[in-house]
Parts: structure tokens; sequence; C-alpha cells
């Protein structure tokens, strides 16, 4: 057994803004890991993962912790919490599946202090939230010193714990289209309901009008090396009207476009039958 | 190490501090202050042995760098509550029910139901459930542990409207 970490020799600087907290990345020298509620980070320190040589705490600052709602957006700052997307009842009817993923991370606790920036930071292919926030096809914002730019959520993840952030940018906040007249729904599938890392997990935004489906997007997450769309199964619901048998034929199809892995919390074979009873699930419940 | 300076609302009192900038929440309550009510259970986060309330929400303090807190930041542990009545209220239905063996769990459970009563005064057992999720106990199979908030939540009901 290695000795237990040391958490006072943490190298930590506490910006109080974002200019300074972008100044810091800004510069190789200065640069740090950045660190938000900590509840990704420290776990793995704890666990004896070594620490990166300099941190820079982006707990609390203001620029990151805003939520606004325009006639078309919802805008959630990345500082925002899990625990204030679950209780926050101005967002809840725009983008339900996202307040349902904040609602199943961890438990009171984690949802106190992990955040919406952090979860996709950490660009685990289990982060909770990240099926949610594809499903919007909204944006993320990059701030750096230089600029702010925006990233289609949909080219965000990049590969296993890889984004499409730049060394010294920090995830600002997220752009996310309201869900309109369409349907959203959000599975989480682990050990129990808390405290659980999922198994697999299922996002959808599906349109139906006069009984056809208009338009569909469907996330998973933990069944490939990023959470994903199942664009496949998007493509063939558009446009076809909702029936027994299109649930199963889309049912069947999701579970041919998915090549999950087997790890310690669940094998490849109950992930892949999973991923379409997800989608099954979805179109089922869009009344 | 750098060391930093934090003022906050600890147990009611302002309390300025003086620590290590990586210094765990857990570490300084129990090594710095004696507050030892906070235990150590797994030290990540899975067993909420060590919860405090940050600002009334229940945290896991083996997760926090206590420099994260800033000043003003209000800050209530086990050793805090029992001087609260909601508090006390919850203790005696505790041990009332018999909800407590081993008993390291507990003050992790005291404060997550303190924070539940404090927003929702009368708590449907899923609602119960719900905020105890994230607290883990070995011993009791936690029955009498939510029969335990449900009596000390129909107790603050009924001698005031809001638990203090």
């Amino acid at each position: 057994m290695s000795p237990p970490m040391n958490f006072d020799l943490l190298n930590i600087r506490f910006p109080k803004t974002l200019d300074e907290a972008v100044a810091f990345q800004a510069d190789e020298r200065t640069r740090g890991r950045l660190l938000a509620g900590g509840t990704d980070l420290m776990v793995q320190w704890a666990a004896g993962a070594p620490p990166p040589q300099r941190l820079i705490s982006i707990w609390g600052l203001p620029e990151l912790s805003a939520i606004r709602v325009s006639k078309e957006m919802v805008e959630i700052g990345a500082g925002v919490t899990h625990a204030f997307l679950r209780d926050c009842t101005d967002i809840r009817a725009h983008v339900p599946a996202l307040v349902a993923a904040a609602a199943s991370v961890g438990a009171t606790q984690i949802q106190a202090r992990g955040t919406l920036g952090g979860n996709a930071a950490n660009a685990s292919p289990a982060g909770d939230t990240a099926p949610a926030l594809l499903v919007t096809d909204g944006m993320v914002m990059l701030a750096s010193a230089q600029r702010f730019r925006t990233v289609p959520l949909t080219a965000f993840w990049t590969g296993y714990r890889q984004t499409a952030a730049q060394p010294d940018e920090i995830i600002a906040a997220f752009l996310l289209p309201k869900k309109g007249r369409s349907v959203e729904r959000f599975r989480k599938i682990g050990t129990r309901k808390a405290q659980a890392i999922s198994k697999i997990m299922a996002a959808s935004r599906i349109r139906l009008h006069g009984g056809t489906i208009e338009s569909a997007a469907i996330a998973l997450g933990s069944v490939a090396a990023t959470p994903i769309r199942l664009g496949k199964v998007e493509a063939f619901l558009a446009g076809k009207k909702l029936s027994r048998r299109l649930v199963e034929e889309a049912e069947a199809l999701a579970q041919a476009s998915v090549a999950p892995i087997a790890d310690i919390r669940s094998s490849a074979e109950y992930r892949r039958w999973t991923a379409g009873r997800l989608v099954r699930d979805a179109l089922e419940n869009l009344q | 190490m750098k060391s930093i300076e934090r003022t906050w609302k600890l147990n009611g009192t302002a309390t300025t501090l003086r620590f290590p900038a990586g210094r765990r929440l857990l570490d300084l309550l129990r090594e710095d202050l004696a507050l030892t009510g906070a235990k150590e259970g797994c030290g990540e986060g899975e067993c909420g042995a060590c919860t405090v309330l940050i600002d009334n929400d229940p945290a896991v303090s083996c997760l926090i760098p206590a420099g994260q807190l800033p000043d003003g930041t209000t800050l209530l542990t086990i050793e805090g509550v029992e001087k609260k009545r909601a508090g006390r209220v919850l203790q005696k239905a505790f041990m009332e029910t018999g909800a407590v063996q081993c008993g390291f769990c507990i003050p992790g459970m005291v404060l997550a139901a303190y924070a539940l009563l404090q927003r929702n005064p009368k708590p449907s057992t899923a609602a119960i459930r719900t905020a105890l999720a994230g607290n883990l106990c070995r011993c009791t199979g936690y029955v009498k542990i939510i029969a335990a908030v449900k009596l000390a939540a129909a107790r603050l009901r009924k001698t005031s409207s809001t638990p203090g």
C-alpha cells in the first residue's frame, strides 16, 4: 500500500475572478489543473493518483455561477452545481433531462459540490450529465485570456477523458436550446440509485407531431470512450410514424450500433442489450 | 507549502484559521480544531461519515480543500447541531428508536437529516431515503434511522413551525 496522500502539500491558487484564472492558464509557468468541486479529482488523489504540480481553484468564481433563461436558450454557468440545477425551477421545463441527470449524480453531498463544468471537463464516458447535454444540440463556451469561443457539444468530447478544450481554456458556460414541444427523458442504470457510477445511461429529446416523429436526439453514456449520440437511430426515426414495429426496429438498431466494453461495472452484453431497452423506453414515453 | 487564512462562521462563532492551502476540511476540523464528530470512513466521498453543512447544504469534508470555502462561509458540524433544538430533537429520536449501533455514521446521518428538515418539515419516506442516500450505515439496515427522522420531524412540527 502506498502512504496516504498528504493533501496539505497540494499547491492550490485561488483566483477571485475568471480574468485572474484565465491569466494563470495563459502562461505555462503558472498554468495548473483546474479544480472545481473536487468530487472527481480529490477522489483520484485520495486513491493514489499523483496530484498535479499546480492547481487552480475555480470553485465559486462569480462569472461561472449564473443561469440565464432567454426566449430560445438556457445558459448555465460551468460552476453551477448539480444541487442548484436539481432545485432550480426556472430551467426544469426547458431542459428536464439535464435536471434529472443532475439529480442522479452521487447523492446530496456530491450534488452540493460537483459542477456541470467539472462533470464535462472530467470527460468520463460515465459522466451523468453528458448525454443530457448532448441531446440539446447546444454549445459549450470556452474562455481563455484571448477570447471566448463556442464548440458544439457534439464535438466537445473527443476521446476517453479528452475534450476539445485547449490547455489555456476554461469551460465558462453551456448554451442550451430549450426543448420546446419535444419530450425529454433521462434514465440511469446503476447498481443502486445513489452513489453508484452508472452502468449505462440515456437521454433523449424527441418531437412527436400527429403520431409522426419529427426529430429525435438520443444519447448514451458508458457505451463508448465518450458519451455518444445514436446518429443512425435518430436518422432512422426521423419522419416515421410511431408504431410498435418502429420501436422494435429502433431497439434492434440501437443494439447493433453500439460497441460497449466490459469493465468492473458491467458486461458488454448487458450494456448492448440495455442500450436498446433504453431507446425503447424513450419511445414508449412520449406522451 | 503556502498557508492561507479564512474567517468562517463555524458552529455559530466567527472563527479565523490559518492552514496549508490544500488542507482538507476534514483534517482541519479533526486535527486543528479537535472537532472529531466528523469521521473519516472511506476518504473518497462515498460513505458520508465526514458530512458537514456548508451554507446549509450537506457536503463531504474529505473532498474539500478548506481554502475553497471563502470568508463568510457558514459551517455547521455535529458539535454545533447538538446546540440547536432541531439537532437535539433528532439526537433524542435516534436514541429512542434504536437507530444507533456502532455510531460511526451517525454524525453524518444527523446532519443530513437536519438539513432535510430545515428545507422540508414534513418529508415523505422517499424524501428521507433520498436525503440520506449519501450516508452509508453497515449496522442498522436503515429502517430505524428512517423511523428516527420521521419521529423527529413529527415532534418538531408539533412544537414549532420552523425547526431551528
